[in-house]
């Protein structure tokens, strides 16, 4: 049975910390989730759907996180509880009206849950959504492994509703994505009437209008609930120490670093030497339990991801404390002695515990070291980055990469959040020149297109994807067409949310729950706003790029769509549109007039470099069957014929 | 010469815009295409000797060997070329058409050559708007199609290459001198292939002291001009200092200092008038409209005017010893203009390892 429907209380799943997150929702008999899809949150709302067709839940893919967090909150405040996710860069689309929710107060459980992805693993920025807390005066919660993932998922709702706040909840990738034993709770029955009651007075917390207004009063109402909140996480459960009584070294850690911190200490068999102080609520800190735990040594190691935001508040508490526990000797971010990059890992707190304790501890003999090294390099295939067989991003950059560079303008493509933001890379034949924030390519394109009278003279493109376009594209765009920038907005619609697992957007037919519902063209979109749409299949390469080419010869804001499904759909089952093979007798292969253009530029994965006929050759095992490749080809040898149905 | 690859020629001719954009190296391969004037690469290419080199007339064109597989001699510092004589012409009863822009010689002869199978295609330069536009001609019919002068830069040995590659064999091919220069090099065989044959019967080169860019002139012309009634352009002799522009509501005028403000950079250093390695080539007479010069320089290219002539396609008459001096001294002070500008900037190869834009002898610099 599902995880999602078990109703013994302790059965024993092995589940991913996303799904301990799920359940523990579903133990709080959450009522609403709503959420932007962004690794590693996306599986949080693609379960609760599942998870709906059982239980009273409303479940939504919003058009982006602010708009998610305005959908959960309204539940709040209609009685109900809600959650809404999303990744870690959402926190600051979501900022604006965080800030607000935050004074006006909530009323049923509110949890805000946001996966961080240190690393950059499936990210372009490696943000670090904790800060919001602080600078909006929200408490964070953060679970140190997956059992407490789901616990205080739960524990989130009753939290909220104790305090009338909002309550945040961080994961990172390597607790939303691994997985360990999680004992699952009671599973109630899902309750809850939603009514918006607004006729008592404001700032009446249970029938009164919702608003922020008069600012002072609920600025200090909100600084007496984090008072509250204090007082409760001194007692938390989800704080805990373990160690001898008066350890050489204290480590103070969270999240998945507790994970990395209890494995060190365990590989260099200390642990009567060191204690681990795994805070879950990590703010507001509760300081008088900072302050014991500073009280029983000396020595004090941080171990967290990013930037030191549990080292400088401890240090605070430490500071203002020192008079009664002493002053303490600081491992961590500000020393040097931790990276404020990338993951953390149990090599990383190893080596560090080494160097203050003295311990000699070899990992790896070298030797072993040296010629597992040997072999990864020897024999582990060189894999790129890059777009899978079939992918339309790979004709779409094609085009655009050939139409830039036969206008001869020095042309360029501001890019957005999607897999096409690989076009920057080889294999988007390095098109793209710019990639920021969702919707920013077509906004910083609008900017690009205002330059002309300082002599800016090269064409101006933009691409966004579909979900994108919803997302945050379309303020941009109204500001491109109103300030008549002179800018090409390519919208590459491959029909779905793709880069997260195929989430529908508005401008699909689907629900979360895969329910009809009604679709926003982007066309008409475009078009209310007064702009051209032209529309192109990016698999015929030639077609689009005199499109291009013509749209490059004009003025203004023009809209191209290049629509063209994902090579991965689940709508496409896998199924060919052509059978491609390559005639190896007229493949021209190295030689003057190709130049291995098929291999070595273009390059799909479903085109191989066949060494010993010096000629190209289709894997036939991956190829999707697009057969843009035998447009490309220059001597005809790659031919391609309609498959059976 | 030495041939390289796409990358020296990149280095070499694009980067350094010396890129006339005569279509040489387009249509070889995927890496390189013309698109509105210019020529673009597209990707980098591996190849160490490529043909985009091997034709571009704006590499380290040696002269003496180019010479050498054209004429049988080396390079002749003559204004003029080397050639066997020099008449002035005009198209023949026989021939069809109006919109010549003189005296309808080359419209003329292209014409006789594809009635008579001397060529099996014509490779000939058309006009959109302002763009000059190649294209493959073998109906005799449609060769008025592409009468008078397109001024703009032409990727007209684009349109060649395809028709070499089609499998055509007797290829006539109506040329600026940078086109002329690279079908030279095309015609000498410098990839050293060995089933290699000459795919021209006919090279007609053309005068020319300079062409225009395409979108440089574009610029210059749109607003004054409907382009789409556009029927003709002409450069009167001087004191006129203009360029007319013919149209279905009357001429246009335009200074002609702005017009020479869109000449590419690449025409400074040409050096050659009359397309000086051609079978025949073909220009205005002054004073005389309705005439062209010709300049027969090979026996094939004298073989094809006494047949047409014969067959009343071409009349010809003797050229006035005036207008030939004339055209000398033009010719000339063009070739003086080039080379001295050439070895000013230190782009004259004479002897050096270093490529550079031109390989010539140091004797013939020394009248510069």
């Amino acid at each position: 049975m599902s995880y999602l429907f078990d109703t013994n209380e302790g059965a024993r799943y092995l589940m991913m910390g996303n799904d301990a997150i799920v359940r523990g929702a579903l133990e709080a008999n959450v009522n609403v989730a709503s959420a932007y899809p962004g690794t590693p949150s996306s599986e949080i709302i693609e379960n609760l759907s599942k998870a709906s067709q059982k239980r009273n839940i409303y479940v939504e893919w919003s058009v982006n996180e602010k708009v998610a967090l305005e959908v959960s909150f309204a539940a709040s405040i209609a009685g109900l509880r809600s959650i809404c996710a999303m990744k870690q860069n959402g926190v600051n689309v979501a900022s604006d009206f965080l800030l607000h929710v935050a004074l006006s107060g909530t009323r049923g459980g509110a949890v805000l849950l946001h996966c961080d992805d240190p690393g950059a693993l499936s990210s372009i920025n490696e943000g670090e959504s904790r800060h919001f807390a602080r600078m909006i005066e929200l408490p964070l919660l953060e679970p140190g492994d997956f059992q407490e993932a789901k616990e205080m998922t739960k524990w989130a709702f009753e939290l909220s509703e104790e305090l009338r706040s909002i309550v945040i909840m961080r994961s990172v990738t390597r607790l939303s994505h691994a997985s360990g034993n999680v004992i699952l709770g009671k599973l109630g029955a899902p309750e809850g009437k939603a009514q918006f009651k607004y006729e008592a007075v404001p700032g009446d917390a249970d029938s009164g209008p919702v608003i922020t207004m008069p600012v002072p009063p609920h600025h200090a109402l909100l600084q007496e609930k984090l008072k509250k909140a204090v007082a409760i996480f001194e007692k938390s459960p989800f704080n805990t120490y373990t160690g001898p009584a008066k350890p050489e070294l204290l480590i103070i850690t969270c999240s998945a670093c507790n994970l990395y911190s209890r494995e060190a200490v365990h590989l260099l068999n200390a642990q009567d030497r060191v204690g681990i102080l795994k805070i879950g609520t990590t703010w507001p800190l509760p300081p008088k339990l900072i302050a014991r735990h500073l009280a029983m040594t000396e020595k004090v190691l941080f171990v967290e991801e990013v930037l030191p935001f549990l080292e400088e508040n401890v240090k605070v508490i430490a500071a203002e404390t020192a008079a009664e526990v002493g002053i303490k000797q600081f491992y961590g971010k500000n020393d040097g002695a931790m990276p404020t990059i990338n993951e953390m890992n149990p090599d990383i707190v190893v080596d560090v515990i080494k160097k203050i304790l003295g311990i000699e501890y070899i990992a790896m003999d070298e030797g072993y070291a040296n010629r597992a090294k040997g072999h990864l390099i020897a024999r582990a295939p060189v894999r790129d980055l890059t777009f899978c067989p079939g992918c339309p991003h790979r004709a779409s950059f094609w085009n655009l990469h050939n139409a830039l560079a036969m206008d001869n303008r020095r042309g360029f493509v501001c890019g957005d959040i999607g897999c096409y933001t690989l076009g920057f890379l080889p294999c988007g034949f390095s098109t793209m020149k710019t990639s920021h924030s969702m919707g920013s390519g077509i906004g910083i394109a609008s900017g690009f297109g205002k330059l002309t009278q300082f002599g800016m003279d090269q064409p101006i493109l933009a691409v966004c994807g579909d979900s994108t376009f919803f997302h945050a594209a379309i303020p941009a765009l109204v500001n491109a067409i109103h300030n008549k920038s002179d800018v090409i907005f390519v919208l590459l619609d491959n029909s779905g949310t793709a880069m997260t697992g195929f989430q529908p957007h508005p401008g699909t037919p689907l629900d979360a729950r895969g329910g009809a519902l009604p679709t926003i063209d982007p066309a008409e979109v475009c078009r209310s706003l007064g702009a051209t749409v032209e529309y192109a299949d990016p698999f015929d390469t030639e077609e689009t790029q005199k499109k291009l080419l013509a749209l490059m010869r004009e003025k203004g804001a023009r809209v191209l769509i290049m629509k063209q499904m994902c090579a991965l759909s689940p709508e496409k089952k896998g199924k060919k549109r052509f059978e491609v093979k390559v005639d190896q007798q007229i493949c021209r292969g190295d030689t003057c007039g190709c130049s291995r253009l098929c291999t070595r530029i273009f390059r799909c994965p479903g085109l191989v470099w066949d060494n010993k006929r010096q000629a190209a050759v289709i894997d036939e095992v991956i190829c999707a069957g697009c057969g843009v490749c035998a447009e490309i080809c220059p001597s005809g040898a790659i031919k391609k014929t309609e498959a059976g149905r | 010469m030495k041939v390289l690859g796409s990358r020296e020629l990149l280095a070499d001719v694009l980067s350094k815009e010396l890129c006339i954009g005569c279509g040489a190296c387009v249509s070889l391969c995927p890496y390189f295409k013309s698109y509105n004037g210019r020529t673009a690469m597209l990707f980098p290419c591996t190849q160490e000797r490529g043909r985009c080199f091997a034709y571009c007339p704006k590499v380290e064109v040696d002269l003496d060997e180019v010479s050498q597989k054209i004429f049988g001699a080396p390079y002749s510092m003559e204004p003029l070329g080397r050639s066997l004589s020099a008449m002035m012409s005009r198209a023949g009863k026989k021939a069809a058409g109006n919109n010549y822009q003189s005296g309808g010689t080359v419209t003329a002869l292209m014409t006789w050559a594809l009635l008579e199978k001397l060529c099996d295609a014509a490779i000939l330069t058309g006009r959109e708007g302002l763009n000059a536009v190649p294209a493959i001609v073998t109906n005799p019919d449609d060769v008025q199609n592409y009468a008078s002068s397109k001024y703009t830069s032409a990727p007209t040995l684009e349109a060649f290459n395809r028709a070499a590659d089609l499998g055509y064999s007797r290829i006539g091919v109506v040329a600026t001198p940078c086109q002329v220069l690279a079908l030279a090099q095309m015609r000498s065989n410098p990839m050293a292939k060995k089933d290699f044959s000459d795919p021209t019967s006919l090279v007609v080169g053309l005068f020319c002291t300079w062409s225009l860019d395409y979108r440089a002139f574009s610029r210059l012309v749109e607003g004054r001009v409907d382009i789409k009634d556009i029927k003709k352009f002409d450069i009167p002799p001087p004191p006129a200092e203009v360029m007319e522009i013919h149209t279905a509501r009357g001429v246009i005028e335009i200074p002609l200092a702005e017009v020479r403000a869109t000449v590419p950079n690449s025409c400074d250093y040409c050096f050659d008038m009359t397309s000086e390695f051609s079978d025949i080539s073909v220009g205005v007479v002054e004073g005389r409209s309705a005439m062209n010069t010709l300049i027969i320089r090979t026996e094939r290219g004298r073989a094809a005017v006494d047949a047409a002539v014969k067959a009343g396609y071409l009349e010809i008459e003797d050229m006035p010893s005036d207008n030939l001096a004339r055209l000398r001294t033009a010719a000339g002070n063009k070739k003086k203009r080039a080379l001295k500008k050439a070895a000013g900037e230190g782009i004259i190869n004479t002897n050096g390892d270093s490529r550079s834009l031109i390989r010539m002898e140091p004797k013939n610099l020394a009248g510069i």
